[in-house]
C-alpha cells in the first residue's frame, strides 16, 4: 500500500515536473448560439472555452508544500489561482436571474439555471486542510473575484447531495477519495458587478470577438439572464474552463411590430467589429425557423439541420447578424404544451408564522412512466416533519411511489436538511407530496440587519433517471430542472424603534418591579410605625401628611414614588434620547476620528511615535 | 390607583387596618427585606463587572520600552593582509574609517568596525570577516577584497571603498522609498500586456521560462536566505492606457506625468485575489500597432532611450517595440534578454540589494552572482530595518491600548508581543557572532509584531462606546433602582427618628424617675 503510494507520488511529481518545465498548450474557443422559442422569445448562449492540455488538478495532499509555477497565456490566472489554491478539481458557479420556463422553453443548453447564485465543487478529501476550510476558502475567494456574496454560503446552506450533481468530467484516481459541496444563494442579485469580473477572465475581454457583444445594458434587461463558470478535468484532454452567459429576451416587446426578427443591434445594442487574435474557433450558430419564410443576413458559412453557421474570422465586418421573418409572429397551436418530460410546481402553504406545508405537483407528459430524483437542501429556517409525508397519485394515496429516501435533518443555527428520495411517475399521472414544516423562530442577530422581504428558499432538483439503467431512455437523465424559488416569511420582531421599544420595555419592567417593591414596603416610609400612634390605614400620621396650598391634605402616595418617578425617568430619558440623537452623532463623529487615526496608523505604524 | 386599592382593602380587612400587625410590616422584616434587595445588587456587582469588562491583558510595557532603548549593533570585521612592503596598518586604516563614521553617521548607524591585521589571533573566531589583500586592481571575491595597497597614499580611497561595500546606502534604519516592505514571501507575477491584439502585430507566446530561469532564477537562489518566491506568468491581449500618448515626430512619446498613472489597474488584471503575499510585477507593455514606436519622454518633451521604468514597491515596466515581424508571433529570444536583464535589476532595486560601487570589480566565478559583500549589506539593512520596524510597531500598539481603553487585548496578542520581544532579546544576543542568525530573529520579530498589531480581535468592542451602553442601561436600571433607593432613605431615616424618639423617652422616662425621685426625695 505504502509503496503504491510512493510510486503514484513519484508519478505525480515527474508529471509536476513535466507540467512545470514546458509551457502548456492551451486552446481559446468561442461560441455563440441563438435560438427562436415557440413563446416568439430569443435564447442565446454565449459560450467560451479554455482548455489546458495535459494539465491535470492539484493533488490537495500537497498543500502546504510550495507549488509549481502557473505560467499561462489564455487560462484565466486569477481563477487558475484559485483552483490551486483550494486543489479544486471540478467547479460550478452559476448567478442566475428570473426563472427558467421550463414547459415553454425546454431544458437550457447550460444546465445550472436556479435562482442566484449556486456554487458546487468537488474536491479531494484526505489532505492537511480539511475539505471544510478549502470550501471555506473557495467560496470566499470566488465571491471576491466575481463580486458576489458567495462568502454568505456557509455551512448553514452547505450540503453533499452528490446523487444530483455528479461530476461531468473525470476525477483524477489519486487514492483518495472525492467529496462534494454544494450551496446556493437564491437571494444573490446578479448585476453588471458580476459581469464585468467575468469579461476580464477572457482572453479578448469584450474588445473583441464574440464577448464584444456582451453589452450589460441590455443582458440585464432581458426575461431571463444567467452567467456560470465551470471548471473540470478530463482524463483525455486536461483542464477544461467554461464560461457560460444565457440570456432570453424578447424581441416581440422592443420591436414595434409583432415580429420575431432579431439581429445583434437589436439584441445586444452591439455588433461584431473585430476578430478576437486568439481564439482557435470563433462561431455563431443559428437555428432556423421551420415555418414562414425568412432570411437570415448575411449569408451563412454552412447551414446543416436547420443550424446555420458563421466563422467570425472570415466574415466581413462589422458583423451584425440578423435574421428577418416575413410576416408576423403568430402564436402556434399548443405553444403552451410543456416540451420537457414532466413539469414541476412547489409552494408553500398555510399563512401561520410558525407552521406551514410543502407542497410539491409532479406531472408526467410522457406515456412512459418516470423516475425522478427529488433533492431538497433546505436551510433550518424551515424544518421538515417527515412523518407527515404523503403522496398522493391522480387523487389516490400512494406512499409507495417513493423509494430510496435519504434525509439529513437540519441543525437549528448550522446545517441545513438534505432530503432526497426517487419518486415513480406513473404515465399521464400527477403526483403530490405533501410535508408539513415548522418555521423557526431566529435569534435577533440572525435577522438581517436591513429591510427585507422575507427568506428566499433554494430551489428544489428534479433529475430524471433510470432504474433498469440500460441506457434506452429517450429523454436526458443527466439534465437538472430546477423548481422556483421559495419565500417563507419568518416572525419578524419590530427593529423600526429600537431605543422606544428600549424604553417602553424597561417602563414595563419597571413598573412590575415598582408594584412588587410597593406591595412588600408599603407604608413603609410615609408613616411612622411606632404603635399606638398609626390609626387607620390609607391615611398617614403627621410627620408625613402636609397641608397643600388649599389646605387640603397632601399626600405622597407610594404610588408617586414607586410607579410615576420611573415614568418620568423614563420619559426624561427618553427626551434625553432625542437629544443624545444629536451628541450620540457626536461622539459617533469622534468615534470616526480615533478609528481614522487607527487606520491611518496600521498603514503607517510609526505615525505613533 | 394602588393607594386606592390599600385604602379599599384597608376598608375590608381588619387585619390590614393596622399596618403594624402586618406581619411584613414588622420592622425587621420589612428592613431584611430591603436589605435583602440591595444585597443581590451589591453581589451581583461583581458578576456584572466580569461579565461586561472585556478581555485587556496587560502587555509587557517595561520590556518594550526597554527594549527601544538597546539598538542593535552589528559588528564588521575587516581584516588587513599584513604585508612587509605596505606602509599602512590596521590602526591607520581604522583611524580613517572612523573619521568617514564620524563624517555620515547615518550611513554607519548600527554597525561597529573593526580593522585587524589578519595575522593577529582573534582573526581566527571571527565569523564572515572580510580581508583586505594586495593585488593590482579593485575588485571583490566572496569576501576578499583586492586593493592596490602597495601604491602610495591609498589609506583614505581604501577607507572609501570600503565604506561603499559595508554601508552601501545613506542610512541604516532609513528605508529606501523604492525597496519593497520586508515579507518572507513574494509573488513574482510577469505580464506580456499586448496593448491591443485586435489591431494586429502582437505575441502570442514568450519563453518566459527559460528566461526566467537565466536571469531571474540565479537572483532568487542567491536570496533565498531572506525570501520565498512564487512565480506566476500570464499574457494579455487587450491592456488599453487610461491616457494617449502625445504624438511626436518619431512615433509616440510618454511623458513623465503619465508614467505615475501607467498603471490602469481598472482594465489590466495583474493582482492575484488567491494570497496575502505581496506581489512585485513585472510587465512587458507591447503598444498597439497602432501606436509605435513608444517612448519615454524626459521633462523637457525630448525622446529619451531608455524603455524601461521602475515604480517603487509596486514592480518594473518595459515598453517593447517590436522591431520586425516574424509571422509566429512567438516573443523572439533576442528581444527577451534585455527585457529580461532590466526585469533582474528592477527586481534587485526592488528588494534593496546595494549595487557594488562603480570602479569595483565582480571577480567571483560568475560575474553576474552576488558577491557576500553586497549579501552581507542587504542582511545587515533588513535586519537593522526589520528591528526597528518591530521597535516601533510594539511601541505603537502599547500606546494605542493605552489610549484606546475599550480596545480588547488577548492572549493571542499578548503572545504575540512576546514572542517578537524574545525574539529581539535574542537577536540582541547572537548579533555579536551570526549576521544570518540575527537577520533571521529579527524576521521574526517583524513577523510576530505585526500580526499583533492587525490582529482583528483588538478592534471587536472598539464600536460601542460608553454612551450607547448607558443610553440603553439607564431606562431600565435608574427607574428600578430609584425606588429601591428611596425606600432605603426613608428606611433610614425612619430608623433615625425611631432611635430619636426612643432616647427621647428613655431620657423622659428617665427625667420622670429623677423627678418621681425628686418629689419622693421632697
Amino acid at each position: 500500500m505504502r509503496a503504491g503510494c510512493i510510486a503514484r507520488l513519484l508519478l505525480a511529481s515527474v508529471l509536476w515536473l513535466s507540467v512545470a518545465g514546458t509551457p502548456l498548450a492551451e486552446k481559446f474557443d468561442e461560441e455563440l448560439t441563438v435560438r427562436p422559442l415557440r413563446d416568439g422569445k430569443v435564447a442565446s448562449k454565449f459560450s467560451f472555452k479554455t482548455l489546458l492540455k495535459g494539465a491535470s488538478p492539484r493533488d490537495p495532499r500537497s498543500i502546504g508544500a510550495d507549488d509549481v509555477s502557473q505560467h499561462y497565456t489564455v487560462f484565466p490566472l486569477a481563477l487558475g489561482q484559485i483552483l490551486r489554491e483550494y486543489a479544486v478539481t471540478e467547479l460550478h458557479l452559476s448567478l442566475n436571474a428570473g426563472k427558467w420556463d421550463y414547459d415553454r422553453w425546454g431544458y437550457p443548453e447550460e444546465p445550472g439555471v436556479g435562482i442566484g447564485a449556486e456554487l458546487w465543487a468537488w474536491m479531494g478529501d484526505g489532505a492537511q486542510l480539511s475539505i471544510d476550510d478549502r470550501w471555506k476558502g473557495l467560496r470566499n475567494a470566488l465571491a471576491g473575484l466575481f463580486c458576489a456574496s458567495l462568502g454568505s454560503l456557509d455551512e448553514q446552506r452547505t450540503t453533499s447531495p452528490a446523487r444530483s450533481f455528479e461530476p461531468e468530467g473525470d476525477l483524477p484516481d489519486w487514492g483518495i477519495p472525492h467529496r462534494i459541496r454544494h450551496a446556493s444563494l437564491p437571494s444573490e442579485h446578479v448585476c453588471t458587478e458580476n459581469l464585468t469580473p467575468f469579461l476580464k477572465l477572457l482572453p479578448c475581454k469584450s474588445f473583441s470577438g464574440i464577448a464584444s457583444l456582451l453589452n450589460p445594458h441590455r443582458l440585464f434587461d432581458a426575461d431571463w439572464h444567467g452567467m456560470s463558470v465551470h471548471v473540470l478535468w478530463r482524463e483525455d484532454e486536461g483542464v477544461e474552463i467554461r464560461l457560460t452567459f444565457q440570456s432570453v429576451s424578447d424581441p416581440l416587446r422592443t420591436s414595434s411590430g409583432r415580429k420575431q426578427d432579431w439581429s445583434f443591434r437589436s439584441l445586444f445594442d452591439r455588433t461584431i467589429d473585430r476578430t478576437c487574435p486568439v481564439a482557435g474557433s470563433s462561431r455563431v450558430e443559428v437555428t432556423l425557423p421551420t415555418y414562414g419564410a425568412y432570411s437570415i443576413n448575411p449569408e451563412p458559412t454552412s447551414v446543416e439541420e436547420g443550424q446555420a453557421r458563421f466563422h467570425v474570422a472570415n466574415a466581413t465586418k462589422p458583423l451584425d447578424l440578423g435574421l428577418h421573418l416575413e410576416g408576423d409572429f403568430e402564436y402556434l397551436a399548443g405553444f403552451d404544451s410543456p416540451i420537457t418530460p414532466f413539469s414541476a410546481q412547489r409552494t408553500l402553504r398555510g399563512s401561520s408564522q410558525a407552521h406551514g406545508q410543502l407542497s410539491l405537483v409532479l406531472i408526467n407528459h410522457r406515456n412512459a412512466p418516470l423516475h425522478v430524483v427529488y433533492l431538497e437542501t433546505m436551510p433550518w429556517l424551515v424544518q421538515f416533519y417527515l412523518h407527515t409525508l404523503q403522496i398522493h397519485i391522480d387523487g389516490s394515496r400512494r406512499d409507495d411511489a417513493m423509494s430510496d429516501m435519504m434525509y439529513i435533518p437540519a441543525v437549528p443555527h448550522s446545517r441545513p436538511a438534505t432530503f432526497q428520495c426517487v419518486l415513480a411517475l406513473p404515465p399521464g399521472g400527477t403526483l403530490h407530496l405533501t410535508m408539513d414544516v415548522a418555521k423557526s423562530f431566529l435569534r435577533y442577530t440572525e435577522h438581517p440587519p436591513d429591510a427585507q422581504r422575507g427568506w428566499d428558499l433554494p430551489p428544489a432538483v428534479l433529475s430524471l433517471f433510470d432504474p433498469s439503467s440500460n441506457g434506452s431512455l429517450e429523454y436526458p437523465t443527466n439534465k437538472r430542472f430546477y423548481t422556483p424559488t421559495l419565500l417563507v416569511d419568518l416572525a419578524t420582531p419590530d427593529f423600526s424603534m429600537p431605543y422606544n421599544v428600549i424604553i417602553f420595555t424597561c417602563s414595563l419592567i419597571a413598573f412590575i418591579f415598582a408594584r412588587k417593591n410597593e406591595k412588600k414596603t408599603l407604608f413603609m416610609g410615609n408613616c411612622t410605625l411606632t404603635s399606638g400612634e398609626l390609626h387607620t390605614a390609607g391615611t398617614c400620621p403627621a410627620q408625613s401628611t402636609r397641608l397643600n396650598r388649599r389646605g387640603r391634605e397632601w399626600r405622597r402616595s407610594p404610588i408617586v414614588i414607586n410607579c410615576v418617578y420611573p415614568v418620568i425617568i423614563n420619559f426624561a430619558c427618553y427626551l434625553v434620547g432625542a437629544i443624545d440623537h444629536y451628541s450620540i452623532s457626536l461622539s459617533l463623529l469622534r468615534l470616526c476620528e480615533t478609528t481614522r487615526r487607527y487606520e491611518r496608523d496600521i498603514s503607517h505604524p510609526r505615525g505613533w511615535i | 390607583m394602588a393607594a386606592v386599592f390599600c385604602r379599599f382593602m384597608a376598608s375590608t380587612s381588619p387585619l390590614a387596618r393596622d399596618p403594624s400587625k402586618l406581619f411584613f410590616q414588622a420592622d425587621h422584616v420589612r428592613r431584611s427585606i430591603i436589605s435583602a434587595y440591595w444585597l443581590i445588587i451589591i453581589l451581583a456587582l461583581p458578576l456584572w463587572w466580569h461579565t461586561t469588562s472585556i478581555e485587556r491583558l496587560s502587555l509587557p510595557t517595561v520590556r518594550v520600552t526597554e527594549q527601544t532603548r538597546h539598538g542593535l549593533r552589528i559588528p564588521v570585521s575587516v581584516g588587513l593582509e599584513r604585508d612587509p612592503d605596505v606602509s599602512i596598518s590596521a590602526s591607520q586604516l581604522q583611524n580613517s574609517v572612523d573619521a568617514l563614521v564620524r563624517k555620515t553617521p547615518q550611513r554607519w548607524e548600527g554597525l561597529d568596525i573593526r580593522i585587524l591585521e589578519t595575522r593577529s589571533e582573534d582573526v581566527e573566531h571571527v565569523e564572515g570577516l572580510y580581508t583586505v589583500v594586495s593585488g593590482n586592481e579593485v575588485a571583490v571575491r566572496g569576501r576578499e577584497l583586492e586593493f592596490p595597497i602597495r601604491g602610495g597614499p591609498t589609506i583614505s580611497g581604501l577607507a572609501d571603498t570600503l565604506g561603499a561595500l559595508i554601508a552601501p546606502l545613506a542610512s541604516t534604519t532609513e528605508q529606501d522609498h523604492r525597496v519593497a516592505q520586508y515579507s518572507p514571501h513574494y509573488r513574482l507575477s510577469f505580464t506580456l500586456l499586448n496593448e491591443d491584439a485586435a489591431a494586429g502585430h502582437f505575441y502570442t507566446e514568450w519563453d518566459v521560462l527559460d528566461a526566467i530561469s537565466r536571469h531571474i532564477s540565479p537572483i532568487l537562489s542567491q536570496l533565498e536566505t531572506l525570501h520565498d518566491f512564487t512565480i506566476e506568468s500570464q499574457v494579455q491581449f487587450h491592456a488599453p492606457l487610461a491616457f494617449s500618448p502625445r504624438q511626436i515626430n518619431d512615433g509616440f512619446g510618454i511623458t513623465p506625468e503619465d508614467l505615475t498613472v501607467f498603471v490602469n489597474s481598472a482594465e489590466w488584471t495583474l493582482s492575484s485575489s488567491a494570497s496575502n503575499d505581496p506581489v512585485l510585477h513585472f510587465v512587458v507593455f507591447v503598444p498597439s500597432a497602432a501606436r509605435r514606436p513608444l517612448h519615454i519622454l524626459d521633462s523637457n518633451g525630448d525622446m529619451t532611450s531608455s524603455t524601461s521604468f521602475l515604480l517603487p514597491q509596486w514592480g518594473g515596466i518595459v515598453i517593447l517595440n517590436p522591431q520586425e515581424w516574424t509571422v509566429p508571433s512567438k516573443l523572439p529570444s533576442s528581444d527577451l534578454d534585455p527585457v529580461f536583464s532590466a526585469f533582474s535589476n528592477h527586481l534587485l532595486s526592488l528588494l534593496g540589494v546595494p549595487r557594488l560601487p562603480p570602479g569595483v570589480k565582480n571577480a567571483g566565478h560568475n560575474h553576474h552572482a552576488l558577491t557576500d559583500w553586497q549579501l552581507d549589506a542587504l542582511l545587515r539593512y533588513r535586519a537593522m530595518s526589520n528591528a526597528q520596524g518591530s521597535k516601533d510597531t510594539l511601541k505603537s500598539i502599547v500606546n494605542l491600548v493605552n489610549q484606546i481603553e475599550n480596545m480588547p487585548v488577548g492572549q493571542d496578542v499578548r503572545g504575540d508581543i512576546q514572542g517578537a520581544l524574545a525574539s529581539l532579546e535574542q537577536m540582541l544576543d547572537v548579533s555579536k557572532t551570526s549576521l544570518t542568525e540575527t537577520f533571521r530573529l529579527s524576521a521574526r520579530a517583524v513577523t510576530l509584531s505585526s500580526r499583533a498589531f492587525f490582529n482583528p480581535g483588538m478592534l471587536a468592542l472598539l464600536y460601542f462606546p460608553a454612551e450607547h451602553k448607558y443610553a440603553v442601561y439607564t431606562p431600565l436600571f435608574a427607574s428600578a433602582v430609584i425606588p429601591l433607593f428611596v425606600a432605603a432613605l426613608r428606611e433610614l431615616a425612619s430608623w433615625r427618628r425611631q432611635r430619636k424618639e426612643r432616647a427621647r423617652q428613655v431620657h423622659a422616662a428617665s427625667e420622670k424617675v429623677e423627678g418621681s425621685q425628686s418629689s419622693a426625695a421632697t
